[in-house]
């Protein structure tokens, strides 16, 4: 049966499998996919609370700010990636050191 | 009648702020800073004759005084009862003596750009005149004995370095030393009385000091044993006797010849020398108090007398003038002792003019005479004589003031000397014990006739005795800065300026009070007057004349009672007959010795090798001072305590202290070593580098690593929770 704990199950793993493709991939593309699953997850998280709790609309408003921040992250990020591309001729990240200290 | 700071002031700083401006551009500038000299004391001249001008011709009472008073400092806030005020002090006496000052002064200063023309410090000669002249009539201007020390201690110092101006010759810088150290002798003593007197009343001003005499304050009080009164009355009197060329602390007058002649005219008549009789004439109640009368009047005959007769065997002509000026201060400082106040400061006036007079006559002898072998001009009276057509302004000049000085009637120094000499007689009538001081005073007059008329015919009389040197001499011309100053002090050498009745005071008076200006505006301090008297500041503006401004009527008898003043009268008829006898005889012989030939003075000196030989020794007091005084005591004193400084204070204090500094030196090397450098400045060095380590490791650069830490951090801190 589906309750809200499998919908917190099902956003702990794409959160999980998010915060794993941000520290191991090294492609920029498949780290920007990272973080997109991360903010569904937390939107998922939202959802479900608001469901379950008979509450107000709050989460629902709540989660479409963040599809429209992640697709505004999105955006700017595929931007940077290509800025990067231009510079670098790649978007591998362990090329990305310029700010070390 | 307002005076206020602003026209009181300026007699003093403009000479003295000549004197700063001309220490910087004299060496560049010379004729401009010799025209600041001149015009600076030609201007305090006008304050000095304007101030005289409102006192004898405006207010002409003998009491009037102008006192200004300022607070110089005050640290009573402190809790310390300490407060030292200045101010100016001005009577007929200060107003009569800015007038000598500055208008002699004046004039020594327009003969010095004749004089001193082709010197190489022709410039800075007159930033030393222009310092002295400001400092004597500062000096005449006080109105306390603390700043009438500052310009006396001044004045010192001038005259050190204008005697020894020409300091290339060793004698002359020998001079000057001698000037400073026995004038010096007589300051510490004056500075000694100062601190006495301050400490029983409590100021030093002459106000203060006359208040305090009048309300018996001194009375009773001892110091050691002695009378308080006497001993700050002497202790002043030493700053006199040291200043003015009294005995025993004369010396160093006959040696301040070897400055240049302008400022041993300048010493010797308008500054330094009058400075001392001045302070003695300021301080007359409390000469009076201390009774030191006696003693001053001794000190003055023995002075007058000892100067006179070795006066007579020199033959330098600088030297003469030189003995003749303690002679004459011996006169001045006899006249305060026998109580002739009057007189006595008359005698400084009179004498300052005509000695000013004489000194720059010689001057214009001596650079008239140059000798072309040593390239040096001549001093020397054997090789001059028959000058007297070869330099007629300076003739005439000469002649009066000798007559002056002589004491032969119409001329000033009759006046003068004739009024002391009659006190003296009046007081010798009175008290037995004032017999010598007559007897050395009338023959000092007969010495100092004979021996200013034996210098007068050596001079210009008779055949030159040099031919060379009198054939190389110039024919003398009228010119501006050569003869004038000499004529217009000739003109003052007149008795009649000084007194109404040109024979003096004891033939008559034949006019009015005001030409009698001198003897009825001049009086003794009478310190009654200031019991009640309370100063004028000088910020509140107002000037009140204090006592009165009712004009004085004069009193012929001088407040005597009639039968006093009869024989007052008495001895003064029998004092001037004696002078005038005793100056013509002196004249007479010097004719008969040097014009003549009747007499023959080697035979003489011949006949009394003895005392002609402590004559040319000055009476052997150099002799005692160097040989007794500084050979025998004093270098063995400074003999001793170069012993205890070398064998005593070096070896074990300096040397002592050195060992110590070497310890503390070891101990700071280490722990400069150790603390500081290794442990604070590298351990700083280092404590950055190893942050730097660290910190260089975490940043990266690397964004997944960053990652990772913000990761790690929160889940840490939310299992903290």
């Amino acid at each position: 049966m589906i309750n809200l704990y499998s919908y917190l199950g099902l956003s702990f793993v794409m959160f999980l499998s998010g915060i794993i493709v941000l520290v191991a991939r090294k492609n920029i593309i498949a780290m920007l996919l990272g973080i997109e699953l991360v903010l569904n997850a937390a939107g998922i998280n939202f959802i479900a609370y608001t469901r379950f709790s008979n509450a107000n609309l709050d989460g629902h408003i709540f989660t479409l700010f963040i599809i429209v921040v992640a697709a505004a992250e999105a955006a700017v990020g595929l931007a940077i990636a290509i800025r990067f591309f231009q510079i670098k001729e790649t978007i591998h990240i362990d090329d990305a050191v310029t700010l070390q200290g | 009648m307002e005076y206020s700071i602003c026209t009181i002031a300026p007699i003093v700083l403009l000479p003295f702020f000549a004197f700063v401006i001309n220490a910087f551009i004299v060496k560049r500038f010379t004729n401009i800073a010799v025209a600041i000299s001149c015009f600076s004391i030609f201007g305090s001249f006008l304050f000095a004759a304007r101030i005289f001008n409102d006192f004898v011709f405006g207010v002409y009472s003998a009491g009037f005084h102008v006192h200004k008073v300022f607070t110089w400092f005050d640290i009573s806030a402190t809790g310390l009862p300490f407060k030292v005020d200045m101010g100016f002090y001005i009577d007929n006496m200060s107003a009569t003596m800015l007038l000598m000052v500055t208008g002699v002064a004046t004039l020594i200063h327009v003969f010095s750009t004749f004089y001193m023309h082709d010197d190489k410090r022709y410039g800075r000669f007159f930033v030393y005149l222009s310092l002295f002249t400001s400092a004597m009539l500062g000096l005449v201007l006080s109105d306390n004995l603390l700043s009438v020390f500052i310009f006396w201690e001044l004045m010192g110092f001038c005259s050190y370095s204008l005697i020894g101006f020409y300091y290339e010759k060793e004698g002359a810088g020998d001079a000057s030393i001698k000037a400073f150290m026995t004038t010096r002798v007589g300051d510490v003593f004056f500075l000694f009385g100062i601190v006495i007197l301050w400490s029983v009343i409590g100021s030093v001003s002459f106000v203060e000091i006359y208040k305090a005499i009048s309300a018996m304050k001194l009375q009773g009080l001892t110091v050691l044993g002695f009378p308080l009164a006497t001993v700050a009355a002497a202790s002043v009197f030493m700053g006199t006797v040291g200043k003015s060329a009294q005995v025993p602390l004369q010396v160093w007058l006959p040696d301040a010849m070897w400055g240049p002649t302008p400022c041993s005219a300048l010493i010797h008549a308008a500054t330094m020398v009058a400075a001392g009789v001045y302070l003695s004439l300021r301080m007359y109640p409390l000469m009076e108090a201390g009774h030191m009368m006696t003693v001053i009047s001794y000190i003055g005959a023995i002075t007058a007398f000892g100067a006179a007769t070795i006066a007579l065997i020199q033959t330098d002509i600088k030297a003469v003038l030189a003995f003749s000026t303690i002679s004459q201060l011996g006169y001045m400082v006899m006249g305060i002792g026998v109580g002739a106040y009057n007189a006595s400061f008359m005698h400084l006036i009179t004498h300052a003019v005509f000695k000013a007079c004489l000194f720059l006559a010689a001057g214009s002898v001596i650079h008239s005479l140059h000798d072309h072998h040593t390239h040096s001009h001549v001093q020397e009276m054997p090789r001059m004589g028959g000058l007297r057509k070869k330099l007629p302004f300076t003739f005439i000049a000469m002649m009066c003031c000798t007559l002056a000085i002589a004491g032969i009637p119409f001329f000033s120094g009759f006046v003068s000397k004739d009024r002391i000499l009659g006190d003296a007689l009046y007081m010798a009538m009175k008290h037995s014990s004032y017999i010598p001081v007559a007897v050395l005073g009338f023959g000092a007059a007969l010495l100092t006739a004979f021996y200013m008329f034996r210098m007068m015919f050596l001079t210009f009389f008779g055949e030159p005795r040099d031919k060379e040197l009198h054939d190389h001499c110039h024919h003398e011309h009228l010119s501006w800065n050569q003869n004038i100053p000499l004529l217009i002090l000739t003109v003052f050498t007149l008795g009649g300026w000084y007194c109404g009745s040109i024979m003096g005071q004891p033939f008559g008076k034949i006019a009015t009070e005001r030409y009698e200006w001198f003897q009825t505006l001049i009086e003794k301090p009478d310190v009654a007057k200031f019991k009640d008297y309370y100063k004028d500041n000088l910020i509140g503006g107002k000037t009140r004349p204090s006592i009165s401004t009712e004009k004085s009527v004069y009193d012929e008898n001088g407040g005597l009672s009639e039968e006093q003043a009869h024989h007052v009268h008495h001895a003064h008829h029998l004092g001037a007959i004696f002078s005038v006898i005793i100056a013509f005889f002196g004249v007479f012989l010097a004719f008969l010795a040097y014009i003549r030939k009747a007499i023959d003075p080697g035979k003489i000196v011949n006949a009394f090798s003895g005392w002609s030989r402590a004559l040319q020794n000055k009476y052997y007091f150099d002799h005692f001072y160097k040989k007794i005084l500084i050979h025998k005591i004093l270098l063995r004193l400074n003999n001793f305590l170069a012993w205890l400084d070398l064998g005593i204070y070096d070896r074990y204090v300096i040397d002592g202290t050195e060992k110590v500094n070497s310890y503390m030196f070891q101990f700071a090397k280490w722990f400069d070593n150790l603390w500081i450098d290794s442990i604070l400045v590298d351990g700083t060095g280092a404590s950055v580098r190893l942050f730097n380590v660290v910190l260089r490791t975490v940043q990266s650069g690397s964004i997944q690593f960053y990652f990772i830490v913000i990761l790690a951090v929160l889940t840490g801190y939310i299992i903290a929770i």
